[in-house]
């Protein structure tokens, strides 16, 4: 029987082959949900994903757009909101 | 709407956002700009002209942008110079010359504790011996 925690699908199941020849059943972490826009709710290209870990290893540049709003909003959608600025302060 | 002089809008790119100038027309597509950012060629659709205007000449250099600029309540950020400011170290070197005279009376009193420990010493070596006796019995047993 495997560890409580383990019984649920929290953890996703890996088989690993030993050095003696075995395979065993390993648990590890899954990977975070794809990061989507916050407007438009289309999933962000250009956003590292992977477990917390792995994406706090990457350079800040790595990990997301460089423009304002990166990994925040879609390029779309920041277009139009800095757009609504624009023509509400002029 | 796009002319020299029109003060915009970048809204694509790490520049979005940012105010600017157009400083000229190259053609049906391309303007060349300045101002929040750097100076560079642009997309007319990558631009969000704003009612203001500037009254700058055509390829305008970026000390009268600047001024320009400064009119509006804008103030540009001006880039800083790559050479950093020589530090003199002077005083690390001043330090060495006091502690030597110290060391030296450290190293003075300790030779009056060895003096003091020498007979300490003696007792300690016959400590070692018995277990060197031990070592030679079990090569014996063997």
């Amino acid at each position: 029987m495997p560890a409580m925690r383990f019984r649920s699908r929290t953890f996703r199941r890996v088989f690993v082959r030993t050095p003696g020849g075995e395979t065993k059943l390993t648990y590890k972490k899954r990977k975070n949900a794809k990061p989507h826009c916050a407007l438009c709710k289309a999933v962000l290209p250009g956003v590292a994903r992977g477990t917390k870990t792995q994406v706090r290893a990457l350079p800040k540049s790595a990990r997301r757009p460089e423009r304002p709003y990166g990994g925040q909003l879609c390029s779309a959608c920041m277009r139009k909101t800095i757009v609504a600025k624009a023509r509400n302060q002029a | 709407m796009i002319e020299v002089g029109r003060i915009c809008v970048k809204i694509a790119g790490r520049d979005a956002g940012k105010r600017c100038v157009v400083i000229d027309v190259l053609d049906s597509k391309f303007v060349l700009i300045d101002g929040q950012t750097r100076r560079r060629k642009c997309n007319m659709l990558h631009l969000e002209p704003l009612a203001q205007t500037v009254k700058i000449s055509k390829g305008a250099s970026r000390d009268k942008i600047v001024s320009a600029f400064k009119d509006l309540g804008i103030e540009l950020r001006e880039k800083k110079s790559k050479k950093p400011a020589a530090k003199p170290k002077k005083v690390r070197k001043v330090k060495p010359k006091a502690t030597k005279p110290v060391k030296q009376k450290v190293v003075a009193k300790p030779v009056e504790k060895k003096t003091e420990e020498v007979p300490v010493s003696k007792p300690a070596e016959p400590k070692t011996i018995p277990k060197k006796k031990a070592v030679k019995k079990v090569v014996k047993k063997e």
